[in-house]
This record gives structure tokens, sequence and C-alpha cells, in this order.
């Protein structure tokens, strides 16, 4: 069944295809109206598909069978109409929608889809009617005169819009002219003057035409001449005029032209312009006037028609021109800087000008001429200076001066300019100077003073640490309060401004003002440190900052400080002070401390700085060392008195009595010495008060432990050890010349006692009183100097009163001393106790005296009359100066003498025995 | 006829006298700026002397005082009319000249051939307004027969005579022109001096 229809179908697919071909390769069942049609957008549309009558007999198709596709999509069906039984009409409102190809198709059987015929449908829009249409001649050559004409095509179309500009006089006519490349303008490339023209823009497509509104004008009415050409410029004999030529490349036969000349100062951007009333008539040279003199001029023209209809030309080249020169207009500003430091009778004047400006000095500046009259009674004839610079140095005795200065060029001289020079600056000063920054320069304003001011000199200069301040100035005429500093004024630097009044008979003092035309914050902060730190407070102290530094005015100071971890705290402090007190600090606490400087525009800050406030605040430690200190004195004191109170008992203790050898039984044994004896002499020489010093000394110079109660016990010991040997105790008084006397002191005391005395008395042998019972026959205070016993010069005397064999002495003396010399004996010890107690004087001078007496008694050993005198002077000493010690040197002084004193003592050893005669 | 002018015809004369002088001027000047080029392309003589032409009306005129506007008007235009024939002509035979400097003369010559023309419709616009209404063409063309047989040197030569008495009549329409703006016995509104037909 179904290969059955199959087969009918191919078939009928075959003869469509065979009736295609049956008329030739172009001939189909079917056509539609109408043929590729261009529509409007928007626009309904109704298309027609026609089908051949031969191909309904053979195919039996017919319209019903029509279906219609706008580019292979099938038109819906309510779109369609059948007419007959061969047409099928389809029906579109909107051609917006329609697209291309429309198809006419045919289904055969109601399946196989068979297309019969094709259109290409063009959308578009008719043309809109031109607008705007305006036209301009522009003047290319003096004889070419083409019009360019422009318009608004209007919309596009979407389709191929074709622009023609027609234009014709009224009984004649021209070649359109057609755009090329564009659609909304066109160049006519000749027209005639004084002819009207009709002119109009034609626009044309498929889908209609359509024509802007005619114009109709005189293209003389339209033209943009060329600008007059070949300009030049001639000065001519006034200096404030310059004579104008050119050429015109219209003809005047054409149009009548008027003009328009601007003209500037070469090198400024505004141009001037000449009135247009003057030149509103055909010329070809015109004379500017007014102009500067000696001034380059810049010149330029244009043209149009003379009754301004029409269009100007563009401006010509321009070219330049110069006035002849004129007198300078005005004399230069003048002032002077005066210098009286180095005599008070001269002044060292230093006149300087300002040039003048190019508005002023007409032409160039030759030379100045400067002169200088003196106002004195007796004044000399003035003095003419001409210089070719601004500045003339004038070593002028101190007075009053009239200076003229007068710049000459070329043309002429200018009025001269005349400063008073007075004596002093006596006139009203200006009040209340100030300054403003304003519009990028500074300015500074005043209040005048009650007297008329003939004009102003403002001087200002640069202040710097590095370098000096150079003075800028500027005049002022007298009837303003301020202006504007002429000068390059940088911003962030100090400016020092000062203004004087000038009078015409004198001169005001300067007031003077520091500005800045911009303030910034500092460069730096000042660098902080401590001046002074204690436990609650630190005085901070830091430097100003420098001019260059601070950038603006230091307003304020602000001091931020801190713990290591505590907040940080801000004072504020005044920008004179240099120094500050922190107060309210921790002690013993690290602080960083900063400093911010603060100018109007901000701060900026200082290094940081680290200090420790102290643990102790001031007199903390004093409290406690002072008391302790006192109480250690009072207690030092205490026993200094306690000490003099017991001073007897003590000195028991310390200096044990030595038996008196001439109470002794060997003294009773040898009855002439006592005989020998003349003591008178001595009592005169050694009289009681002579060594009251040496006892004072004694005393200071214990040590306060030797008389302490505790060290006095031993003493007290030893007193009684002392007190028992005395009876036979002559013999270790005899034996002391070899044992030290600190050997006979360690007996009680052996350490600190022994060294301070050692300190104060190379040793001695006192004997202040007889020994408890014993009362000598002449208190006699006896140093000696030797270590021989005493006994044995008693044992010599005898043996001097037999023979007195000095070499023999000197022998013996060597055996009992332990082979020192009897001459090194004194003189080391008294250069020792020299060393000993080198600061104090009067007790070496006192001690000399007791060496003096010690070499005096030296000789005991030599001669029974010095033994004599010595026991003598002991007995005098013991009474004169009971209680008073001398004590004797320490075995340290000569530990030589202690070494080696086994060896020579060892004789004297025997001391039960007493005294053994060698 | 003046008498009878309305206020916009009078407007309208006079504007048309105005244009008319200037167009003159403006044609003269181009004329005379044309005569340099010709002599210079055409290799002539700048003094050459031409003897008068045939066909080429001449701008001298006996009695052109006494004469009448409408009679200068017609004279004008018949005198443009057989210039802007003649012009044609002498631009037809530039045309088989191809050189730029040639371009240049035809330029010139098409430039001053559209003056004639436009001169001419003044005049034209100026005799309607006399309600007179121009004549025909027919007669004012310039019989075509002898210059058939003109050499190259005769054409040249001829060209340049037409020129000259161009020249001629250019200076004498602005006076033509001048004469007509002046206020006539019947209340004719005065007409503007024109500018000077001697430049």
């Amino acid at each position: 069944m179904f290969s059955g229809w199959n087969l009918v179908a191919h078939g009928l697919y075959l003869f469509l295809n065979i009736c295609s071909l049956e008329g030739g390769l172009v001939q189909s069942c079917g056509h539609i109206i109408p043929e590729s049609p261009v529509l409007a957008l928007g626009s309904n549309f109704t298309a027609l598909c026609i089908l051949n009558e031969s191909c309904l007999d053979f195919g039996n198709i017919y319209a019903n069978q029509i279906i219609w596709k706008t580019k292979n999509r099938l038109v819906p069906k309510e779109q369609y109409r059948e007419i007959n039984r061969t047409v099928s009409s389809v029906t579109f409102n909107d051609t917006t929608l329609l697209a291309t190809p429309l198809t006419c198709n045919i289904l055969a059987d109601g399946q196989i889809e068979q297309n019969i015929y094709g259109i290409t449908v063009t959308l578009g829009l008719p043309p809109e009617k031109p607008k705007n249409l305006s036209c301009i001649v522009h003047q290319v050559s003096k004889l070419r005169y083409p019009m360019t004409c422009t318009w608004n095509p209007g919309r596009h179309t979407f389709l191929d819009t074709h622009f023609r500009l027609k234009y014709r006089w009224p009984r004649e006519g021209f070649p359109d002219c057609i755009p090329k490349d564009v659609n909304n303008s066109c160049t006519i490339t000749d027209v005639q003057f004084f002819v009207n023209l009709e002119i109009w823009v034609e626009a044309a497509n498929a889908l209609g035409k359509a024509e802007s509104d005619r114009l109709v004008f005189d293209p003389i009415e339209i033209v943009k001449p060329l600008s007059p050409h070949n300009l030049s410029v001639n000065s001519g004999i006034l200096p404030t005029v310059l004579k104008l030529s050119w050429e015109n490349r219209i003809s005047a036969a054409v149009m009548k032209l008027k003009f328009n000349i601007r003209y500037r100062i070469i090198g400024e951007t505004n141009w001037m312009q000449v009135p247009p009333e003057d030149t509103a008539s055909p010329r070809t040279s015109f004379s500017v006037q007014g102009l500067r003199p000696y001034t380059e001029y810049v010149f330029s023209i244009c043209c149009m028609k003379e009754d301004g209809v029409g269009y100007w030309s563009d401006w010509s080249e321009e070219k330049s021109g110069v006035t002849t020169e004129d007198k300078p207009s005005k004399g230069p500003p003048i002032w002077r800087i005066i210098d009286a430091s180095h005599s008070p009778a001269f002044w060292t004047v230093h006149l300087m000008w300002k040039a003048l400006e190019p508005l002023e000095t007409n032409g160039v500046i030759l030379r100045y001429e400067v002169t200088v009259r003196a106002k004195s009674p007796l004044s000399h004839p003035p003095e003419k200076y001409n210089v070719n610079t601004t500045s003339l140095t004038l070593k002028l005795p101190n007075g009053t001066y009239e200076v003229t200065v007068i710049a000459h060029n070329k043309a002429g001289a200018s009025p001269s300019s005349v400063l008073l020079i007075p004596a002093r600056n006596s006139k009203a000063p200006v009040k209340n100077i100030r300054t403003l920054p304003k519009d990028g320069k500074l300015w500074v304003g005043w209040t005048a003073p009650n007297s008329y001011v003939l004009k102003y000199v403002i001087e200002w200069c640069l202040v710097s640490n590095s370098s000096d301040c150079v003075i800028e100035w500027q005049n002022e005429p007298g009837n303003v309060q301020g202006t504007y500093l002429k000068g390059d004024i940088k911003p962030f630097k100090c400016y020092l401004i000062t203004v004087y009044p000038l009078y015409a008979d004198g001169q005001g003092n300067g007031q003077s003002v520091k500005a800045y035309l911009q303030q910034d914050r500092p460069s730096k902060g000042p660098t902080v440190q401590t001046k002074k730190v204690g436990k609650a407070e630190a005085v901070l102290t830091w430097n100003h900052l420098t001019v260059d530094e601070q950038n603006g005015f230091i307003r304020s100071y602000t001091i931020f400080y801190k713990t290591v971890d505590g907040n940080e705290t801000a004072v504020t402090v005044d920008p004179s002070k240099t120094e500050y007190t922190l107060s309210s600090l921790a002690s013993d606490t690290l602080y960083t401390v900063r400093m911010m400087a603060y100018t109007d525009e901000g701060g900026r800050s200082g290094p940081d700085f680290t200090f420790t406030t102290q643990k102790f605040g001031k007199g903390e430690i004093e409290a406690i060392v002072v008391p302790v200190c006192l109480a250690f004195l009072l207690i030092v004191l205490l026993g200094v008195l306690f000490c003099f109170n017991k001073r007897d008992l003590i000195k028991k203790h310390i200096w044990p009595n030595v038996p008196d050898p001439s109470k002794s039984n060997i003294a009773q044994w040898s009855p002439q010495v006592p005989a020998k004896h003349n003591f008178s002499s001595k009592d005169q020489m050694y009289p009681e008060g002579s060594f009251t010093d040496v006892s004072v000394v004694e005393i200071e110079a214990d040590d306060k432990k030797s008389f302490s109660e505790q060290d006095l016990k031993p003493f007290d010991l030893l007193k009684k050890e002392k007190s028992t040997s005395e009876g036979h105790s002559s013999g270790i008084g005899g034996s002391s010349c070899m044992s030290s006397p600190r050997q006979s002191v360690s007996d009680s005391d052996e350490g600190e006692t022994t060294q301070n005395t050692s300190s104060t008395v190379q040793y001695s042998t006192v004997v202040l009183n007889g020994y408890k019972h014993q009362t000598p026959s002449v208190q006699v205070f006896s140093r000696s100097e030797s270590t021989q016993p005493l006994l044995d010069s008693e044992e010599r005397s005898e043996d001097h009163a037999g023979g007195n064999d000095s070499t023999t002495q000197r022998h013996q003396y060597f055996k009992q001393n332990c082979g020192q010399d009897e001459t090194n004996t004194a003189r080391p010890r008294f250069e020792r106790a020299k060393q000993i107690t080198p600061a104090n004087e009067e007790d070496l001078v006192g001690f000399a005296q007791l060496q003096i007496s010690g070499q005096n008694s030296q000789p005991l050993g030599l001669g029974l009359e010095k033994n004599i005198e010595e026991a003598t002077l002991s007995d005098v000493i013991q009474a004169s100066t009971e209680g008073q010690t001398v004590r004797p040197e320490t075995v340290e002084e000569n530990p030589a003498s202690a070494d080696e004193m086994p060896k020579s003592y060892l004789p004297q050893t025997v001391r039960q025995g007493g005294y053994m005669p060698q | 006829m003046a008498a009878a002018e309305t206020p916009s015809a009078a407007l309208r004369r006079r504007d048309l006298c105005s244009r008319g002088i200037r167009l003159a001027g403006k044609m003269r000047s181009d004329v005379a700026d044309l005569l340099d080029v010709y002599v210079e392309r055409q290799g002539l003589d700048a003094s050459a002397n031409v003897a008068a032409l045939d066909g080429v009306p001449a701008a001298a005129a006996e009695r052109w005082g006494e004469q009448t506007e409408s009679q200068r008007l017609l004279d004008n235009l018949a005198a443009y009319r057989a210039f802007r024939a003649l012009l044609t002509e002498m631009l037809e035979e530039q045309r088989d000249q191809a050189g730029p400097a040639d371009t240049a003369l035809r330029e010139a010559l098409a430039a001053v051939l559209l003056q004639v023309s436009a001169f001419a419709y003044h005049l034209e616009e100026l005799l309607r307004l006399e309600s007179r209404g121009p004549p025909g063409e027919e007669g004012a063309r310039p019989p075509a027969g002898p210059r058939l047989g003109l050499g190259l040197f005769e054409r040249k030569l001829r060209g340049l005579g037409v020129l000259r008495e161009l020249a001629q009549w250019a200076v004498r329409s602005a006076r033509d022109l001048r004469q007509l703006s002046k206020p006539g016995p019947g209340g004719t509104a005065a007409v503007p001096a024109g500018p000077a037909e001697s430049q």
C-alpha cells in the first residue's frame, strides 16, 4: 500500500520536473507578483502566487495547496487567501517583520512540498525632506568662487538614496551638483554674482523623492573672501604709530570690503583691536595709533563685504613691527642701604635703583645719571655719577642728602627720581603691618601714618640659616595701604618684610613683620632630651627648630611621653619655651618621650628619647646617710670624751711606766752619775709647756679603739703585770733599745694599738713620772733614737770617765746596737718620721724638736755628760708633761732592725738577772 | 511707464539696476583679466589692432545721451545676446585644446559667458518691468556663415575683438543702467550710486 503511494508521489515529482523543463530552463508552474518589490518599512503588502494552467491539468495542483514562506519560515494560513483555483494571495500588515525571500510553495498530495516561485523583498524608507540647506561661497582665488552647500539629509532610508543640489537662475538652469561620497553637501565649482540663484536639494530613492525648501539668494551675499595678503608694518615718525599696508584679493568690482585689524605686543597672548568703525571702508592701508614706544607689535587683518552681509575672511598671516624709541616715561625707583657700622662719622650708602619696566623705558637705557646733593648749609656742589649698572656705593659723611637718578635712552632723559636720605628716620612709622597670602602672592598691608606720605618702600628678604638676608624692595605710591610683593616669593620660606614711609622731608622708621606665603608642616621635629631626671619628674630640654626647618610659624610644641606599656600622654607647650618639667612620673620607670612642633599646617615629631626615672628622690639618700653619719660621729665623739675622761687609765695601759734608770738599783750602783748631771740648762731648754703639743698629738693620733673600754681591759691586765714586774723592770728598760716599743706594747695589745702608736711616734723612752713609787730627781722627757740600753750609757759613762776612747766606745756600741752605725740611726728615723706625718708640719716641728732632743740624747751612749743630760731631761719631762706620752716608733718602720734584734739582743734575754754587763 | 510702477516694481527695478551695474563692473574686470589670458594663450599681441568685426555689436553709439530707457535696454539686450552667442562659439573652439592653461582659459570664458547671460537676464527683467517684455532671441543670433571659413588665426583675432568689445559694452552698460536708475521725471525712485565704472 505504502509503496504504491510512494510510487505515485515519485511519479508526480518527475512530472513536475518535466513540466518545469518543458518550456525551457526558467519555466515553472507559477510566479509571484509583484516581482522583487521595494517596500516601505511598516507598510502592508500583498503578494499573489499565480499557478500556470498547464500545471493544473497534469499535477492536480490548485491554489488551495499553496503555502507561503518567508526565509523558509511558514507564513500563517490566516494571511492566505485563495482568490481562485490558480491564484493565492498572502498579506502582511507590517512589512517590518517580512523576511526575504518570500516563496510560494505547493504541497503535492498534501505531503510533498514543492517550491513554485520566490521573490526578494527590499525594505526601506522613502527619503525625508532635506533640511537646513545653507550655502557659503569660499573665495579660493581672485576669480574663483566655489559655493558649497550643506544640508541635513534626514533619516537613514536603508535604500540607495540619491541627493542632488539643484540651482538655477530664473530663466536659466544649470547642471545639478551631485555629492561625491557624502549625502549632505555639494560644491558648485563656480558661481556668478549679482543674479539671484534659486537652489534646493532633491533626495530620491526607490520609495520616493523629496525636495528641500528652496533658497533664493545672490551668491555675493554669502561670500567668505580671502584675507588680505602681503601685510607689511612700517614704523612712522611718531613712536606710538605703526602703519599697516596690505593687498586685497577680491576685486572691488565684486565687493567692497571692510576690515578688522587686531594687534598684540609680541610675547603676549591677548589681542587688541582697532575700532571697527575706523576700518569700515575699503582701503589697503591703516595707521594704528596709541602704541607703546619701542615695542614690538604683531598685526593681523581680516575682511568681509562692506555691508556686513556674508562672512568674515580668515585672519591674515601675522606681521610684526617695532615702534620707535621715546624718552623714558618715569625715573627709576630708588632705595638705599646705609651701613654706619664702620665709622660713626661716615656712612657707606649703597644706592640701588630698579631698571625700568619695558613699558617705562621706551627704548634702550644707555646710562643712569646719579646726583648726590648734601643738604647741609655748608654743602658742597652736587656730585654727579654716570653709571651703567643699577647700584652705586658711596662713602658719605653722616648727614642729609638728596639723591637723584635719571635714566637716559637714545630718545632722551627720564624724569628724575628723588630719594631723601635723612640723618635720622625720625618720622612716624606705619602701623598695624600685616600680611596675607592671596592668589599665590604675598600681600602686605599697613595702616598709613597720619602725615602725608609720598610713597612707601617695602623691603623684604628671605630669612634662612644658610644664607644672608638679601634685601629686595619695591616702591608703592603714598595713597595705597597694601600691595603684593613683586618678586619670587617661595612657599614654606620665612620672609622678613619691612615697610618704610617716605615723607617729603624725611623718612619714617621701618616696621617689620615675618610672613610665609604658604606654610607647611615642619621638616623635622625638635630633638628632646633630659636635662635632669628625678624620681617623679624629669626636666626636658630642646632647641628651637631652625628657620629652614620650621616651614611656618611654630604655634605650639606637644610633648608625648609614655612608659613601655602605658598610654601616651601629651602635653602642649608654649613655642617660646625650650624646657619643660614632666611631673607625676613613676619612679624607676623607663619613659619614652618625643616632641612635635606644630605650624598652622600640622606638626612633625622629633626622635624618641628614653630616660629612666630615679629610684630615690632628691634628699632621700641624704636623709638616710646624714643621720647615720651624725650618729656615727656622735658615737665617736662620745668615745673621745670617754677616752679623754679616762685618759689616765688608758695611759697606764698603753704606756707602761718605765722605771727611772736613775732610781734603779744600778743607778744607785753608779753613784757618780747623778753628780755629773747638770739639769739646770735642761730645765730651761725643755720647759713644762713645751711638750704640750706633743701630748695632744699623741692623744689625737691614738685610735679610739685603743681607748675603748674593751681595749682598756688588757691594759689593766698589762698594768697589773707591769706593776708586778716593776721591781725588776729596769732590765727591760735597758733592753728597750733592742726590743722595739711595739714589742713592749705588744705584750698588752698586739694589734691596733701598736700600729696606731707607731704611726705617730717612732719610738720613745718615756719617763713621765717616776715609776709609781719612784720619783726622779729631775723630770726629764728623754727621747732616744738609739736602741742602746740606757744602762749601757751609764756603764760607759764610767768608761768615758776612765779614758773615753771613742773607738772602743763605738766598737762596743756596735755590739750592743747589733751592728748599726751610730750616725745612721738618727737621720733615717728622722726622715721616716717625716714620711709618716708629712702633712702635719706642726707635729713635725714638734717632733723635730724631739728629734733634736733625741739627737742630743743620742750621745748618751757616747759620753757621760750627755747621758746625764738626758736623764735630767727625762726627769723634767716627767715632771712637766705628766700623763702625756710620746710613743716610740713601731717595728714596721725598721723591720730589719727587728729581724736582727735577736742576735744582738740575745745577751739581754736574761731578764731575771737584770742587766748583764758585757 | 515709470509713473505706473508700483513700489515693489520700483524696488525691483532699483535692485536690478544696482546689481546690473555691479555685474557690469565685475564683467568688465573679468573680461580685462580674460583678455590678458587670452592674448597670452593665443599668442597674440595685446596691442594688435582688430578692425570692426561682423556680428560683433559695437559699444559706440551716437546720441547715446538721447536714447530712451527702453532703447538703452533693448540695445544692451541685443548686444549681450550676441555676445552670449559669440562667447559660446569661442568656448566651443577652445574645447579642442586640452592643456591645463587652456582649461583655465576655458573656465574664464565660461565665467564671462555666465556673466553675459546673467546681465542679459537683468536686462530682460528690466524690460519686463517696462511692460514691454524682452524681444525674441532669433534676431540677435549672429550670422554664422562667414566665420566658418575663417582660419585659426583669424578666429583668434576675432575672439580678441569680441572680448575687447565686450569690455567696452560692460562700461557702457554700467552707464546705461546708472542712467536708468536716475530719478526720472515720473518720480522714479533714486538708485544709490554704484561703483565707479572706471574701476
